[in-house]
């Protein structure tokens, strides 16, 4: 275990057994972190999930996001293209002419 | 866009204001207010009119925080801002929390490095309780207001309360498969009924889909979320009611080495703040989603599209 010395020192509480909230890492070597004290499985499956989880439901939306903008583009590309045949000069000059109709 | 801008100017003062807001959502009060403040500002602005205007536009003002609130345009710009604080404090009360429950958190007497699983369970156990209280609120705002946004936020909310219970329930399993020696417990009162939250939450999210009216949708799915609640008091006090396997929450203690101690509270409550936020952040996202897809006709979300690469 850790020696818990330095800068957790402030956060050492005079609890009981001599025990202290920061007692540093936990682990002395990476072997004994990757074991977790025989529950290897039951922690990193856990904290597996945990990530899947969170980058999920912030990937999937994200993604999610792109395609709308992506297919919204081409909706509006086709509309644009639409408009522009469909719109002879006289047919504009035909609505300047209502609107300014409309203003008397 | 030309006829709007013609019929604003042809319209009486104040007018364009109001159509936009109105437009925005139909709130009644609101509406009320402005009418009222359109039609005094017809009767002319001498002497007293006047200031029964001001008074009415001071009225119209204190609620337009509320009324802005349902408009979709509104909350899109207002996120747009807070998003990059919110990922950043998310971003770092994640790492914080992460990096103390695996590596600085010290092994529980009984339950050896397992306790790290509780850091995420507790905070991802009491999150998925926020659900139904929110998909409640917004709710009660769609059925009185009829408000566009409330019903965005529900109706994204609820697949995302079912990952989080979905998570409740795997995470709280394995732990429990060292410390009780059993994977599940048909017997146990929190166990089961944070599964019913588990189906009530797929029980909504089918609900918007079986019902072809959007409108009449939103109001079923409100209704459910609300009654939905009582699970929710169930949930939570399940461990005191029904004493069985889960135990319940150990009171919150300043002695290190307590069965809660600061030790290990602390690092479940930087948990918590990571896990709200990351709920907020989350449904931001998809919220801002269906804004986009919703109010594609509108000129803004046009822009938007247009500036996107």
């Amino acid at each position: 275990m850790g020696a818990g010395t330095g800068g957790a020192g402030a956060l050492t509480a005079a609890g009981m057994g001599g025990m202290r909230m920061f007692d540093g890492i936990q682990f002395n070597s990476l072997s004994e972190f990757f074991a977790m004290g025989g529950y290897a499985f039951n922690v990193w499956s856990v904290y597996a999930l945990f990530a899947i989880f969170l980058i999920a439901n912030l990937a999937l939306p994200l993604r999610k996001r792109r395609l709308i903008l992506r297919e919204q583009k081409r909706r509006l590309a086709v509309l644009d293209a639409r408009d522009d045949s469909a719109r002879e000069p006289a047919d504009s000059a035909g609505w300047e002419v209502s609107m300014a109709g409309d203003e008397k | 866009m030309v006829r709007f801008s013609v019929g604003a100017t042809l319209a009486p003062p104040g007018f364009g204001k109001l159509a936009g807001t109105v437009t925005d959502c139909s709130l009644a009060l609101s509406i009320a207010a402005a009418s009222v403040t359109m039609s005094a500002q017809s009767l002319g602005a001498a002497g007293r009119g006047a200031r029964f205007v001001n008074e009415v536009e001071k009225v119209a003002g204190r609620w337009q925080w509320f009324h802005r609130l349902g408009s979709p345009k509104w909350f899109y710009e207002k996120t747009t801002r807070w998003l990059p604080w919110l990922v950043g404090a998310m971003a770092l009360f994640l790492t914080v929390g992460i990096v103390w429950a695996l590596l600085f958190l010290p092994p529980d007497y009984q339950q050896g490095h397992t306790s790290r699983i509780l850091v995420v369970h507790v905070a991802v156990a009491g999150t998925s309780l926020s659900f139904f209280p929110l998909m409640a609120v917004a709710g009660t705002v769609t059925l009185v207001w009829r408000m566009k946004l409330a019903d965005m936020v529900a109706r994204n909310a609820a697949p995302l309360g079912a990952w989080f219970t979905f998570l409740t329930l795997a995470t709280g399993s394995i732990w429990g498969s060292v410390s009780w020696g059993t994977w599940w417990e048909w017997t146990d009162s929190r166990l089961v009924s944070m599964l019913f939250q588990f189906f009530l939450l797929l029980g909504v999210i089918s609900l918007r889909s079986a019902i072809e009216n959007a409108e009449t949708a939103a109001r079923a799915c409100a209704l459910l979320s609300i009654v939905g609640c009582i699970n929710v008091v169930i949930i939570k006090y399940s461990v005191d009611w029904w004493n069985t396997l889960h135990q319940p929450s150990s009171p919150i203690s300043m002695e290190v080495g307590s069965p809660n101690g600061p030790e290990f509270w602390v690092a479940t409550a930087v948990m918590i703040v990571a896990v709200y936020l990351f709920l907020a952040v989350s449904l931001i996202l998809t919220t801002r989603n269906e804004i986009i897809q919703r109010e594609n006709k509108a000129q803004w979300v046009r822009e938007l599209v247009a500036q996107a690469r």
